[in-house]
């Protein structure tokens, strides 16, 4: 079993949140598995853990399509932040528009963050889906 | 004694009346006569002992070579000439005679000349003047003719023979000469012109017909002139002129003139020649009838200031000074031409150089098509291909979104369908199959929402029909009688009980509806909501507005996405982010429009374009 110290799961469907965090029981050690419907919702806990100083989630499980702010928006603002560590986002859609693909591809391009992304449905997650890549900095 | 006889023959001579000269074996004068040294001009020269050589300056070979030939015993004549002191060419007849002394021998030349630089100037003159007068008439091929009417004898020159084609010793007669012309006009017209000439004096010049012995057909300028002797015509004069060639080019160019004009005026193009100042020289049927005169001569002389817009006349003059100035012609360029009477009309214009002689321009050759239908199509088709464009874009967007929407659900089942294969506790089994469950439901729902939407978009023909605003308004609120009073919802109606509106009754419901409740679902929590009606007029559309003091909507950031479907901005436990996408929907199947203006924390205003029946 791997330990990993937070992750995020943000989703507006809950049954997406159930499956993944099934999926990551089966794999990892985490204490700090949060859930949040959109994209502002995370970005507001983000927003609260740099200003008490918590340790910020090492995994973002992100979906696109959500109300109020989606995962693009979630992205523009959280890629903006200063944040040195360096995080792995996966983003977890059932979208095929080739749009939200090449999206993807220029954020990858422009951030140290690392960003993954995972056509729905996912039946298993990977080891190295939550590889905890921030080793040397 | 020989001395004595000497000096007398010397004297004789000197006196003789013929310019004499006695030349001995080299050519020295001897002897020679008063007239011969006038004639030589040697008045003030001592000729005496002199070679003749050395006197006569410009002598031709010809004549000093007789000499030669008169010392081997020959008499000798001709005609030679000198150049004199004065620089005149003279000319003399010469005659050299061998001169004997008493033993026979030849001792030298006897040479008499006669100054004939007066009489042979004239005939060379007269010789020149007929040469040139046969090259003329070669060149111009003109012949002359004269009949004497006390001999009755006609006598045509040879001009006028090789123009009747018959042989150099032919003899005409007038009547023959008569018969040369062709039968019918001229003919008849010949015979009455040389009967005039020859009975009233009266002078002729015509363009007439003939046909050569050869039997070829040609046009001659047969011209007489009448000599009268104490008031009877004696003779007459006159010329006869080829004139095939000019009179068949100028029928040629009669006829390609001809065929020009009615190539250019059956054009279906606007076609105009310019001079160097702009003005019209030249126009085609077409270009009269879309500047509607009648008659060419109304433009003609006339510039672009006289017959258009200011504006579009100084556009066209610099155009046609440039094209003149660098001779590229412009082709094909699309332009508007405003009329004096404000019509447009666009055009495809192409402008030409007109070139003279000597390769500068002499102004513009133009050539319109009028393309104002075809533009009008263009644009119809350009709309067309912009409506089709928006339409297809709505099409894919909304196909993503029906296989995004699609493929959660799914994908969820496969996920819990894997978990439930995998799961061995009961109780976890049974959650998974509530979620499953749920999940059909959700993509029941879906299906349902994109089923109202395809369906709107399928029925774009569904009848319209005139609706009175506040009579729909007064049955929705009646339907949300209970919501509004939940909320203390106040309605403020602005909208003239006689407003009418042209929409599918169901589609105009169901705005309404959707719009009322979401004015009263992002109430601000803050205040009493307040809900305005308000109705405009445009030209083709009818506005139906409604303003709330609600929430409001950062349009900057969600703009875009107000209209979308399953977009919310705010926590909302009943939001489905789908109203809107439907009356959007809607409002676009009837050729409308939906928009809206907000301001976070004041409220938002959704303003709905109506399409006014009366409109294309």
């Amino acid at each position: 079993m791997k330990t990993v110290n937070s992750i995020y799961i943000v989703d507006d469907d809950p049954i997406t949140v159930f499956g993944i965090s099934k999926m990551l029981g089966c794999l990892v050690e985490c204490d700090d598995i949060t859930s949040f419907q959109n994209g502002k919702e995370a970005l507001d806990d983000i927003h609260n853990r740099l200003t008490s100083k918590k340790g910020l989630p090492d995994v973002i499980f992100l979906d696109i399509n959500m109300p109020i702010l989606d995962g693009w928006g979630f992205l523009e603002e959280f890629l903006k932040l200063d944040i040195p560590k360096k995080i792995r986002i996966n983003i977890v859609t059932s979208s095929i528009d080739p749009a939200d693909y090449e999206k993807w591809l220029r954020y990858k391009k422009t951030t140290h963050h690392f960003i993954d992304y995972k056509n729905k449905p996912i039946f298993k997650i990977e080891a190295q889906d939550i590889e905890h890549i921030d080793l040397a900095s | 004694m020989k001395e004595t006889k000497s000096v007398a023959y010397s004297y004789l001579i000197k006196q003789l009346p013929s310019a004499t000269v006695y030349l001995n074996t080299n050519f020295e004068v001897v002897h020679a006569s008063d007239n011969w040294i006038k004639t030589f001009d040697l008045c003030k020269t001592n000729v005496f002992g002199k070679r003749l050589h050395k006197l006569v300056k410009h002598a031709n070979k010809k004549w000093l070579q007789s000499l030669d030939n008169c010392l081997l015993g020959q008499r000798q004549e001709g005609l030679a000439s000198f150049i004199d002191n004065q620089g005149n060419e003279k000319w003399l007849e010469y005659t050299h005679l061998p001169w004997y002394d008493e033993g026979e021998n030849i001792v030298g030349v006897i040479m008499q000349v006669d100054d004939v630089s007066e009489s042979y100037g004239d005939q060379m003159e007269i010789e020149r003047l007929q040469t040139l007068l046969q090259s003329q008439s070669e060149i111009a091929k003109v012949g002359s003719w004269e009949y004497d009417l006390v001999t009755e004898k006609l006598t045509w020159c040879q001009m006028t023979k090789a123009i009747h084609e018959v042989p150099k010793d032919y003899d005409p007669s007038i009547e023959a000469g008569i018969q040369f012309y062709k039968q019918g006009h001229s003919r008849n017209t010949i015979a009455m012109l040389v009967h005039k000439a020859l009975v009233e004096g009266v002078a002729f010049r015509e363009k007439l017909q003939i046909i050569t012995a050869g039997g070829r057909e040609k046009w001659v300028l047969a011209a007489g002139k009448p000599f009268l002797k104490n008031g009877k015509v004696t003779r007459l004069i006159g010329t006869f002129q080829d004139i095939d060639e000019q009179v068949k080019s100028e029928i040629k160019t009669k006829e390609s003139e001809k065929l020009l004009n009615t190539l250019v005026d059956n054009l279906p193009l606007n076609v105009y020649v310019k001079d160097k100042e702009s003005r019209k020289i030249l126009v085609n049927k077409a270009e009269c009838d879309y500047l509607g005169v009648h008659d060419k001569e109304e433009l003609i002389g006339k510039s672009d200031f006289d017959l258009y817009d200011k504006n579009i006349a100084e556009i066209s003059r610099n155009e046609d000074i440039e094209v003149m100035r660098t001779l590229v012609p412009i082709i094909g360029k699309e332009t508007v031409s405003i009329k004096k009477d404000e019509t447009a009309t666009t055009f495809l214009t192409s402008k030409i150089p007109l070139l003279g002689i000597n390769g500068n321009a002499t102004g513009i050759i133009g050539l319109s098509m009028d393309i104002s239908h075809l533009k009008e199509k263009e644009n119809e088709l350009r709309n067309l291909i912009n409506v089709t464009a928006v339409q297809n874009k709505k099409l894919i967007n909304f196909a993503h979104i029906v296989s995004h929407n699609l493929r959660s659900h799914t994908a969820n089942f496969s996920m819990l369908l894997n978990f439930l294969i995998q799961e061995k506790d009961e109780a976890e089994k049974q959650r998974i199959v509530d979620m499953l469950t749920n999940a059909s439901d959700n993509l029941m729902q879906t299906l349902e929402d994109l089923n109202e939407v395809v369906s709107i978009s399928t029925n774009v023909n569904v009848e319209r029909k005139r609706l009175n605003v506040n009579q729909q308004l007064a049955k929705i609120e009646q339907n949300l009688s209970a919501l509004l009073k939940e909320h203390e919802v106040e309605i403020v109606n602005e909208i003239h009980d006689s407003t009418v509106i042209w929409s599918v009754p169901a589609y105009f419901d169901s705005i309404l509806l959707n719009l009322i409740t979401n004015a009263v679902k992002y109430r601000h929590p803050k205040r009493k909501p307040v809900i305005r009606f308000s109705v405009s007029k445009r030209k083709d559309y009818t506005i139906f507005s409604i303003e709330d003091n609600g929430l409001g909507i950062d349009m900057a950031k969600n703009g875009e996405k107000l209209f979308g479907m399953y977009k919310t901005f705010h926590d909302n436990n009943d939001s489905r982010g789908i109203g809107l996408y439907i009356t959007k929907n809607q409002v676009e199947a009837m050729g409308g429009d939906i928009r809206a203006t907000s301001e976070l924390n004041k409220g938002t205003t959704f303003n709905v374009f109506f399409k006014n029946e009366d409109s294309k």
